[in-house]
């Protein structure tokens, strides 16, 4: 893509520099002086807006935002209502970029081609053939305040809580507790005999199950199967 | 650019800090593994896919990794400091409330400082170089003013004065076809005439009109007017002055332009410029006789006076003296002599004209009032001042109204040394350190220990206990053990009795702290000035002048300093280096002073021949004093002191030189092999040359020498270990297309400076400058532009020995033929870079960070893993601790380490290690000083600052309280259940 467009400027330029010099030999014979880039020596003027962030308009955004151009080769600098200029543009292709401390804009490429008409677009840097056209004058808008500083955790009951660690140790304990609490309750003995007696064959696998959840574990835990057990 | 032959690498086989991590993993999982009984198999599986855990636990960490700050560390361990830069124009503000000052520096910076305080109110920082160099300031008038700046065509700039906002701007793109002739004008790619010439056009803005006068030779002068605000041009004239030559010194007085020709028989011709009544204004002459009488030889000088009227001074008799005359019809010469090094200002008190002569003596300040057509003095205006930060001052601007009580002149002075300074009624109000705004060398050294810890370092100063026969005379040892023993006990009896301890000559708070991080940064600026900045608060402890000395080259500033010897070594003073030319002979000077205290110790010392190359010789004299080795223009070798001639002889057999040539593009390598221990011999023993016809020598990075590598190579996936390429010796040469076909291509060269081998070349076609390169271990980083995707790229080498280490203690350039295995890698980089650099640490244990300055002002502190060349380009292939390879370089606004403390223009980035291996000392200089603090592998080496003491003591407590608990509980169960 970007080679067919050159590729194309090329053509133009030299169209242009043909119909050039028929028309006057010595201004051509200067212009051979000059390097390509340069080929049409007019300067072009890129305009735009700069929008501040919505809550941040007062204490002079405009004196902390200026307008850049490829990384400090020109530089526009905003009125009081944002517009800003950026004078002594020769065509070619331009990244603006918006600097502003504390709030983030997105940059945008402008293109002027020789004959001054200007496109904008965004900003692709590594599909550099992508075209998307951005309304031209500029219009920049702030898409987010910049994050430069970290959050400090802050010590919460919540967060020991939820802790797995915390989590793991809380959950036997429970058991170990609560669950021959319950076993000493008559009425559920009762109920945990009935169901012993309906669903015999499934109890020693329960219990194979539960040991071998525990094995290897901590004393407690084999001590409270050791209860439970001894209540049988 | 300093070489030393041999250098000794740390031996051993430590681990990386990756393999560190990796370790840290399973002791987490040998901490779970109680918890997780019933999980054993699952863990199992997972560590069967070992690799895999790794590679997320180190993306884990890097998206962990956010070397941020919190929001309540702002400023305290980081400082920024504000300049402007050396005054060009000024201007008081007489209109609006708010006093205020406007300049224009030449640094390209216009702002508005306080009239009381000198502080900035606000300041506006134009394009670098050229591109927005002020050439004209107007008056404030409507509480606005007009800049012009810029190259050709210039630019116009309309600001408010209250805010600080642009209020028009406009170019001046008038492009007169007829001077295209003008066979002194070029037409260059710069525009309608060469840079030699936009010095010699004037601009003159007066009541919103701006005139841009351009003078062409052998033809007249060339005045065109615009209105300044609007940029609606006016009227264009053509005033004829054929006198106008190349050889004529022509200054604008406005409304006058006043032309002096000749150097015998010198005629000096006034036009004014402005005169619209006469159609053709004709010069008025005057000859030089008129002005001094006869007996006036030359050459002679033309200057303007700057001020309220137009008044020019001629000097004669080699600027012994020099004389006013006041433009008008008729030129007016004042018949009084003022001494030729007087600065002259022109101020209006009420309708009378005042000339302010300032004259500059031993360290006072004498401002003498004159009225300026009588030449009656007027003492009650004049005032004398003595103040050891106004040196050799000129007043920029001045202004004496007249309030109730009188008069109070105030001038604004600006001094050789960059300073600025009000002064009010013989009073300094305020100075300030302009000098700072351009920084040359900048060195970090470590502050002297306490008088406390010297005591005890002289209590065991080894050298004088040991007796010759090696018996130890234990008496004396004793008492001077008692001696400093009851000085202790002294000093402590006196801090507690709440007494000051005497007065010592240095500060108390100057010393070492027990992590080093307070240090002393010594800065060298571009007006020869040395300042001594401690790094706590940025406060400015010494300052020094060195007078009349200039950048090594023509073109460049660059001065070099070096420590001969750094403050470890008791009772020894640590001692800088400064070496430099002298502005008049160019030739060389070295100056040296104690850079804790400012104290110079030997002072200055004119070398009488050129530098060529110097280095650190890196053998220590007797006194731990690491000698100067210089190359003068003639090859001959000197070393500084001349005392350390037999040291440097001594090491000659392994101590290499090299230089560059940058006209010529040649590189040589000197040995010193052939020196005898009187005299030091470089013979040269190889040249490469690089054709100046299609490329240019742009830069030539060495790597820092005080750097350490600890690891010596990078294990792989499977376990095996490729070992790096560690040539201290190795430098990265850069050079730049030149000529239309190569005009964009990029080369790089490695080469090895003590054989002068080339180790490794590459060309990047369709790539152009700003380069930015950093040289360290075993690995380049550098940046450039590429043409063809218009963007900016970093690219990245690694240099790998391969699967055996060639030698395993000591790298020798002559003895290693192998040449390294390169892997490479290009990034993306999504903003524009101004200066770029790596950390360093101590032991380099530590991993490198590189600290990459922004051109929006940010400092960002990119990890070296991003740019690591090994990030595989397949998934298949990922390696340990690797992250895979995506073409842009993601920038986290969190790695940005002076956050919304933007930083403008920088110029360079130098880092120090630390006393604490994981903390590198990072100082950012430019139009802004920043300095701060970061830990590329986070603070390992000491507690978080946030550390919770309270939740731990908490816990542990707990823990010692509930076994005595249990402990009781269980006896009291044990006893119940016996009693069953």
């Amino acid at each position: 893509m970007t080679c067919i467009r050159e590729l194309i400027y090329s053509l133009v330029f030299l169209l242009s520099c043909l119909i050039f010099v028929s028309a006057d030999v010595s201004t051509a014979n200067r212009m051979t002086i000059d390097n390509d880039e340069d080929s049409s020596s007019d300067l072009y003027v890129i305009e735009g807006k700069v929008f501040p962030w919505e809550n941040a308009a007062s204490s002079g955004w405009q004196l902390m935002t200026h307008v850049m151009v490829n990384g400090g080769e020109h530089y526009g600098f905003l009125r009081e209502d944002g517009t800003f200029v950026i004078s002594n543009v020769p065509s070619g292709s331009y990244v603006v970029e918006v600097v502003n401390p504390n709030y983030a804009y997105e940059p945008v490429r402008v293109e002027i081609n020789s004959k001054g008409k200007f496109r904008a677009r965004k900003v692709n840097l590594v599909q550099t053939s992508q075209v998307i056209q951005v309304p031209y004058p500029l219009k920049m808008r702030p898409f987010t305040p910049f994050r430069y500083f970290q959050l400090r955790e802050q010590w919460r009951v919540t967060d020991f809580l939820f802790n797995p660690m915390v989590l793991m140790m809380i959950l036997p304990l429970i058991l170990i507790m609560i669950l021959p609490k319950i076993m000493n309750d008559p009425e559920t003995r009762k109920d945990m005999e009935q169901l012993n007696n309906l669903t015999i064959y499934n109890m020693p696998e329960m219990s194979e199950v539960i040991t071998s959840f525990f094995a290897g574990g901590e004393k407690p835990k084999t001590k409270a199967v050791k209860a439970a057990k001894k209540r049988q | 650019m300093l070489t030393s032959c041999s250098h000794e690498i740390t031996n051993g086989c430590a681990p990386t800090v990756l393999q560190l991590r990796s370790r840290v993993t399973f002791t987490l999982f040998t901490v779970m593994a109680p918890f997780l009984p019933s999980f054993r198999g699952n863990i199992k599986r997972f560590l069967t896919d070992v690799q895999l855990l790794q590679y997320l636990i180190v993306l884990f960490g890097l998206f962990n990794l956010s070397l941020c700050l919190y929001e309540d560390q702002v400023g305290k361990f980081d400082w920024r400091q504000n300049y402007v830069g050396r005054i060009k124009f000024a201007s008081f503000d007489t209109v609006s409330t708010a006093k205020k000052i406007i300049v224009a520096t030449e640094e390209n910076v216009v702002a508005a400082l306080n009239l009381k305080s000198g502080q900035i109110l606000w300041r506006r920082v134009f394009e670098r170089g050229y591109a927005g160099r002020i050439h004209a300031l107007s008056g404030i008038s409507d509480g606005d003013f007009v800049t012009v700046s810029g190259g050709v065509p210039a630019l116009v700039r309309a600001w408010d004065l209250a805010t600080g906002h642009i209020l028009h701007e406009w170019p001046i793109a008038d492009q007169n076809p007829d001077r295209l002739d003008s066979p002194f004008i070029s037409f260059s790619t710069e525009g309608l005439y060469s840079i030699e010439r936009i010095e010699d056009v004037k601009w003159h803005i007066k009541d919103g009109t701006l005139h841009h006068i351009l003078p062409i030779y052998n033809s007249g002068i060339e005045v065109t007017s615009y209105d300044s605000k609007t940029g609606e041009k006016l009227n264009n004239r053509f005033i004829s002055a054929p006198f106008i030559s190349e050889d004529t010194d022509c200054i604008l007085a406005a409304p006058y332009l006043a032309c002096l020709r000749g150097d015998s028989l010198a005629v000096l011709f006034m036009i004014n410029l402005f005169d619209t009544t006469a159609d053709v204004p004709s010069p008025v002459l005057t000859t030089i006789n008129t002005i001094f009488g006869a007996g006036a030889e030359g050459p002679y000088k033309l200057e303007t006076v700057l001020g309220d009227e137009p008044v020019v001074s001629i000097s004669t008799d080699n600027g012994q003296r020099k004389r006013i005359i006041i433009a008008g019809e008729t030129p007016v010469p004042i018949e009084r002599d003022i001494i030729g090094n007087t600065s002259l200002y022109v101020t209006s008190l009420d309708k009378e004209k005042i000339l302010l002569e300032t004259t500059y003596k031993n360290g006072m300040t004498e401002v003498a009032a004159f009225e300026l057509h009588t030449s009656t003095p007027r003492p009650q205006l004049s005032v004398a001042l003595t103040h050891s930060s106004v040196q050799a001052p000129t007043i920029v601007a001045s202004i004496c109204p007249r309030q109730s009580k009188g008069v109070t002149c105030r001038h604004l002075l600006s001094c050789e040394d960059h300073v600025i300074a009000l002064l009010q009624h013989s009073k300094l109000v305020w100075a300030r350190e302009e000098a700072l705004a351009k920084i040359i060398a900048v060195e970090i050294i470590e502050l002297p220990m306490s008088e406390g810890e010297q005591a005890i370092e002289t209590e065991f100063d080894q050298k004088e206990s040991i007796d010759v026969d090696g018996s130890w005379d234990v008496f004396s040892m004793f008492l001077r053990r008692i001696c400093s023993q009851v000085n202790q006990a002294r000093a402590l009896l006196q801090t507690a009795l709440g007494r000051e301890p005497p007065q010592s000559n240095q500060r108390a708070d100057l010393v070492r702290d027990r992590f080093g991080l307070h240090k002393m940064i010594v800065v060298v600026t571009a007006a020869g000035k040395l300042f001594g900045i401690e790094t706590r608060k940025g406060e400015i402890i010494w300052q020094l002048t060195v007078p009349n000395i200039r950048g090594l080259t023509k073109d460049s500033d660059k001065m070099l300093l070096y420590v001969q010897r750094g403050s470890r070594h008791f009772p020894h003073s640590p001692q800088c280096a400064l070496v430099a030319a002298d502005k008049d002979t160019n030739e060389g000077i070295v100056y040296t002073f104690n850079p804790i205290t400012g104290q110079p110790l030997e002072g200055l010392t004119r070398l009488g021949y050129k530098i060529k190359q110097s280095m650190l010789l890196h053998a220590p004299t007797e006194e731990f004093l690491r000698s100067i080795v210089i190359l003068d223009a003639r090859d001959r070798v000197h070393v500084y002191p001349e005392c350390a001639t037999a040291v440097a002889a001594s090491v000659g057999k392994s101590t290499y030189l090299f230089t560059a040539d940058q006209t010529a593009g040649v590189l040589s390598g000197f040995s010193l092999a052939y020196s005898t221990p009187q005299n030091l011999i470089a013979h040269k023993v190889w040249e490469v040359v690089m054709s100046t016809k299609n490329q240019r020598i742009t830069q030539i990075v060495s790597k820092n020498p005080i750097e350490r590598v600890h690891s010596q190579g990078r294990v792989l996936g499977d376990r095996s270990v490729l070992y790096k390429y560690i040539n201290p010796n190795l430098v990265a040469v850069v050079t730049q297309g030149v000529g239309s076909t190569h005009k964009n291509t990029l080369n790089l060269y490695l080469l090895d400076v003590i054989s002068g081998a080339m180790v490794f070349s590459l060309v990047h076609k369709r790539a152009r400058g700003p380069v930015h390169v950093v040289h360290s271990e075993n690995w380049l980083v550098y940046s450039y532009y590429n043409e063809k995707s218009r963007r900016t790229e970093i690219a990245t080498l690694e240099l790998y020995e391969g699967k055996t280490q060639s030698n395993t203690t000591v790298f020798s350039s002559l003895a290693t033929t192998k040449l390294p295995i390169v892997e490479r890698q290009a990034f993306i980089f999504p903003l524009s870079i101004e200066s770029i650099r790596e950390t360093i640490t101590e032991k380099g244990i530590t991993s490198k960070h590189i600290m990459v300055a922004l051109a929006n002002g940010g400092i960002l502190e990119l990890p070296w893993m991003l740019v690591d060349p090994r990030r595989p380009t397949n998934p298949e292939m990922r390696e340990e601790g690797v992250i895979p390879y995506m073409p842009e370089i993601p920038i986290h606004m969190d790695a940005i380490v002076n956050y919304n403390q933007s930083v403008a223009k920088v110029s360079g980035i130098h880092t120090s290690p630390s006393g604490l291996e994981s903390t590198c000392l990072v100082f950012v200089y430019g139009l802004d000083l920043f300095y701060t603090r970061v830990a590329p592998s986070k603070t390992f080496d000491v507690l978080k600052e946030d550390f919770d003491y309270y939740l731990i003591i908490i816990v542990l407590a707990a823990l010692v309280i509930s076994s005595y608990v249990t402990k009781k509980l269980a006896s009291q169960k044990a006893q119940k259940q016996a009693w069953k």
